[in-house]
């Protein structure tokens, strides 16, 4: 890739430059009404390229982001986009120096690539399933099934945490491990349960201790019911014991893949 | 075609939660690490972002969570298995005297914990290493 970042742009005066929330197709229009990240939010514009558009509002230059107000309006923008057309989403912070290096760098130089990207998507969008298990009733299934814990449990019984710390670290890491076990079969099963609805599946790492499940589906939009109806289901096989959240239409941010630069 | 506004969803009474928009932590966890890199493609720098925290969503299992979890199956009420525990955990609620036990022991593995941690990473790995008996 060639250099060609340097020639100084005529608002170079006032010093905003372009910030990238994604690729759309080209039919894609703006609401006058949405407001991007930056402070003030300017209002979201379509750069257009052949088939492509790219989702940009302009930003001041010398202001950094990642307050929550630019990370939510960043999300809103590409969620509410791909409950209506594909969208490719970009990892929050990217930015151009302007309209121009947005429309020749970023979509002409890759128009092939994301038209055949978004042609994939048509339809789709990701759907996250996050599950926290009940904590009260988790461990009781594991006092319940593990002898060990259950010894151990005895031992600590209204004895110091001074006199049992011992027991009790060997205790907790039992119960972390039985969760771990019990986290990797409750999430087969809910790919099991949900998995015919989707194109695609990743797994996610879990963000809690007692997560149960946290999976990313990409789906089709018009079978977001079959899904709902889908984890519904889970929800009451798992009812009293995980609690279950399911997020989307989202952009479909754990689907796209970043090609590694090549070195010419 | 772009709107804010998403299919009013409600997932019809199955139990769950459908939020309408996702919270700071669900983005967080989203938007911080997926999606396309645009500086693999292009070109540019990345705006200067302020965050700091990205990393302290991993989940890393400490002594801390070890001990919170035996305090908290210590406190479990086994009403199955356990006809005994169930009536005498109630009196010592109703009393008072299982919440202020609760208390110090957390308190207690809270002093033990910042023992640990002051003094050095190894004796934190080697986690059921113990202090000062």
């Amino acid at each position: 890739m060639a250099q060609q970042t340097e020639k100084p742009r005529e608002d170079t005066a006032e010093q905003t430059v372009c910030y990238v929330y994604g690729i759309v197709p080209a039919d894609v229009e703006t609401d006058p009404e949405a407001r991007g990240v930056g402070d003030p939010p300017s209002p979201i514009e379509a750069v257009r390229h052949g088939e492509l558009a790219a989702l940009v509002s302009e930003i001041r230059a010398d202001r950094p982001l990642g307050k929550p107000e630019d990370l939510a309006a960043h999300a809103r923008i590409l969620d509410a986009t791909s409950a209506e057309a594909p969208v490719l989403p970009l990892r929050f912070g990217a930015v151009l120096t302007g309209s121009e290096a947005v429309e020749r760098e970023l979509l002409a130089e890759h128009h092939d690539e994301f038209h055949a990207a978004l042609q994939e998507l048509e339809g789709k969008a990701e759907y996250v399933l996050k599950g926290r298990y009940d904590e009260q009733a988790v461990l009781r299934e594991i006092v319940t099934e593990n002898e060990e814990a259950a010894q151990l449990r005895e031992e600590i019984r209204d004895k110091p945490a001074d006199a049992t710390r011992n027991e009790r670290i060997a205790l907790g890491e039992l119960i972390n491990n039985a969760i771990a076990a019990k986290r990797e079969a409750d999430t087969q099963h809910a790919l099991d349960a949900l998995g015919e609805l989707a194109t695609t599946v990743n797994v996610r790492e879990p963000t809690h201790e007692e997560d149960a499940v946290h999976v990313a589906f990409l789906a089709e939009v018009a079978a977001q019911q079959d899904l709902e109806q889908a984890v519904g289901e889970l929800a009451g096989e798992w009812r009293d014991r995980v609690e279950l959240r399911l997020l989307g239409p989202l952009a479909p941010y754990d689907f796209v893949v970043t090609q590694q630069p090549q070195q010419e | 075609m772009t709107t804010a506004v998403q299919p009013a969803g409600g997932g019809g009474g199955g139990g769950f939660d459908r939020p309408s928009s996702s919270s700071l932590a669900d983005v967080i966890d989203t938007i911080l690490d997926k999606g396309l890199v645009i500086d693999a493609y292009v070109r540019v720098s990345l705006v200067g972002i302020e965050l700091l925290t990205i990393d302290a969503r991993i989940v890393v299992a400490s002594v801390d969570t070890y001990l919170r979890f035996a305090e908290a199956v210590n406190r479990l009420d086994i009403s199955d298995n356990e006809q005994k525990g169930l009536p005498d955990l109630m009196q010592d609620m109703s009393q008072g005297g299982a919440r202020s036990k609760t208390k110090g022991a957390i308190e207690a593995a809270g002093d033990k914990l910042r023992d640990f941690l002051g003094e050095d990473e190894q004796a934190q790995s080697a986690g059921r290493g113990r202090k000062g008996d």
